[in-house]
């Protein structure tokens, strides 16, 4: 039998606090994790528990880097679109900024990247080049 | 010359259209002995390419849970943990081109002779060069031929009594320094002019060693006709893995053309040990002698692309040499065993034969071809048919001969005429022979024209019997090259001209 994975364990945690909530559930859910000694992996399985969470509730997250900051009507044009693709309810935008990417923006939801940014478009043209 | 690039480069810039698409990526969680475990890459295929920063490229083999167990083609040393890896949503492949042919290529189909990039079909763009993935389903067997077209390998041994056909796979096996690779280079050599596209592929072998052959091959005018594929001993064990699929594919792109290919896998124990490395890196379970449960489809999958296909399919062939070393001979090891199984018969070659001089050291009682009987040529199939009986019963005769010297004639002649034929199935390195002159050196013996020709001096006569009966028996040459067998004309033709080279010999 294959070992109980920190996806199972975040999932079980999900389901548990549907029944049992309040303090005294977080209480519980700590010291069974100390129980099992998974303190060490305690990190993984909160990322994991996030993730289902969000997927129950018809969240996506999605983490946006750009060189620049978004305008809000931008802001909420991505939101629409990306809830759209993922068909999910709402969508919750991480900003990120980062000087290198030069221009445009890149859009990161679980392990898809949408990349628009300007230095993307570089280095294909670079690839191309250095190809023909 | 300056305006020239710019316009040059201008011109590409032009061209050039940006490919806006969605990627599926993962994070390097850990990278070690050529493996890497990356997360994320959720929607991945097994076997598929992926890429790394820095161009580095990597294939998909395990897929669990949370991770992806990559192997690295390449320099693994480069890639650390946190890096990006893109999924390419396509199996890994290689890029061929009419060109390759006289190349050496690595594992991954990129050239390591010096010799510049390999130009596409079409001179006047670079990139005319097919993508073929190294990993495909063989042949169904509507596509198929039977075996029928012979393979003249130029070693009289196996042309007479292990034939073998087009589309074949035989097995050359033996223990180290029995000469194994050199059957394998003669056989190449011997390709010249007979329409084969000849592919060697070598893994885990010296570089000193290819090196030779590539020399040897080069000397002969073999490489006009050959591809190398080559993963050295200093490569990481990933490229020996995907190697001898690198070669076939490449073998099949001149399939695909109609052509008739052969392949030497040169040696799959290497291979199967590669991928026991590989596998254990990657923490599947061990099996016997620690290969993983998978490794008889490692070989399996990779024997059946060796096929003969039908003229409505296109047609063209793939003959596979697979290689195996055995351990002091044991050929019931693991890996033997699985090989032979999969194979159409087997050339087992002996390290005491080869010390006794007998070489090729082939152990004649051994071998065997299951299906070359029906491809070898009318005129060899008469004159060895009865050639492998004479040998067995001459091995028998002369263990028994041992005790006692006190033998009837009948014996006498037996052991006179076997030793004839071990004496007349030697043969030097890079010699092969042609059809025809094995044809009249063999039905010189079979018909009893060397038994009374002294044993050392056997060599000297096939030489010269070849030479005086090419001049001398037109008739017979030209049946055999047309119609592949001879007729009353031709024998009586055939039998004066050794009688008359007998007698200027034996005076």
């Amino acid at each position: 039998m294959a070992g109980i994975s920190n996806n199972n364990i975040a999932r079980a945690i999900y389901l548990a606090s549907k029944t049992d909530s309040g303090e005294s559930f977080y209480k519980k859910v700590v010291h069974f994790l100390a129980k099992k000694r998974l303190i060490s992996k305690s990190g993984d399985i909160l990322a994991r528990l996030n993730k289902i969470i969000n997927e129950e509730e018809g969240r996506a997250v999605a983490k946006v880097s750009s060189s620049r900051k978004l305008d809000s009507d931008l802001k909420k044009e991505l939101e629409q679109k990306i809830a759209r693709r993922y068909a999910m309810k709402t969508a919750n935008i991480i900003e990120n900024l980062d000087e290198r990417l030069l221009g445009g923006f890149k859009i990161e939801v679980n392990d898809e990247v949408i990349d628009l940014t300007l230095k993307n478009k570089i280095s294909q043209l670079q690839e191309y080049l250095i190809k023909s | 010359m300056n305006n020239h690039i710019v316009e040059n480069l201008k011109r590409e810039i032009e061209n050039f259209s940006l490919e806006l698409k969605v990627e599926k990526v993962g994070k390097v969680l850990e990278v070690f002995d050529g493996i890497a475990k990356v997360s994320g890459l959720s929607d991945i295929k097994s076997s598929e390419m992926v890429t790394f920063p820095g161009g580095e490229i990597g294939v998909a083999l395990n897929l669990e849970e949370d991770a992806v167990g990559v192997i690295i083609l390449g320099d693994f040393s480069k890639i650390k943990e946190g890096d990006e890896v893109k999924a390419t949503g396509r199996i890994l492949e290689i890029p061929v081109g009419d060109n390759i042919l006289g190349r050496v290529v690595n594992a991954i189909g990129v050239p390591i002779d010096g010799k510049g990039v390999i130009k596409g079909n079409n001179p006047s763009t670079s990139s005319g060069l097919s993508a073929y993935p190294i990993e495909k389903v063989a042949p169904g067997v509507v596509t198929r031929l039977s075996v029928d077209q012979p393979v003249a390998t130029g070693i009289k041994v196996i042309d007479a009594i292990i034939p073998v056909g087009r589309g074949q796979r035989e097995l050359i096996i033996g223990d180290r320094q029995t000469g194994k690779t050199a059957l394998a280079i003669d056989a190449i050599l011997n390709q010249k002019g007979q329409n084969m596209i000849c592919v060697y592929v070598s893994i885990g072998q010296k570089d000193s060693k290819l090196r030779k052959i590539e020399a040897r091959l080069e000397e002969g005018g073999a490489m006009a006709y050959t591809v190398i594929v080559s993963a050295g001993a200093s490569e990481a064990a990933s490229l020996s893995y995907i190697a001898p699929y690198t070669g076939v594919s490449i073998a099949e792109y001149f399939m695909d053309k109609g052509k008739d290919v052969l392949i030497i896998y040169d040696d799959l124990s290497k291979h199967a040990v590669a991928y026991r490395e590989i596998s254990l890196l990657l923490r599947r379970p061990p099996g016997r002698e620690a290969y993983p449960g998978d490794v008889f489809y490692l070989h399996s999958r990779l024997l059946e692309r060796a096929c003969r296909r039908n003229e409505k399919y296109g047609g063209g062939s793939i003959t596979a040499f697979p290689i195996i070393e055995t351990q002091a001979g044991d050929i019931s090891a693991y890996i033997p065993t699985n090989v032979i199984s999969i194979t159409d018969g087997q050339i087992f070659l002996e390290t005491d034969l080869f010390y006794k001089g007998i070489r090729p050291a082939v152990n004649v009682g051994s071998s065997v071809s299951r299906v070359g009987g029906t491809a070898q040529i009318k005129a060899m199939k008469k004159v060895a048919g009865t050639l492998k009986l004479d040998l067995a019963q001459f091995r028998e005769l002369e263990a028994f001969a041992q005790f006692g010297s006190d033998l009837d004639d009948n014996t006498k002649r037996q052991l006179e005429r076997g030793k004839r034929a071990v004496e007349v199935l030697k043969q030097l390195q890079y010699a092969p022979v042609k059809t025809e002159h094995q044809v009249v050196t063999l039905y010189a013996l079979t018909n009893g024209f060397m038994d009374d020709i002294a044993l050392e001096k056997i060599k000297e006569f096939e030489q010269g019997l070849t030479d005086y009966s090419e001049r001398n028996a037109k008739v017979f040459y030209k049946q055999i090259a047309e119609k592949k067998m001879w007729d009353e004309k031709g024998e009586e033709e055939l039998k004066k001209v050794i009688q008359d080279f007998k007698l200027s010999f034996q005076k």
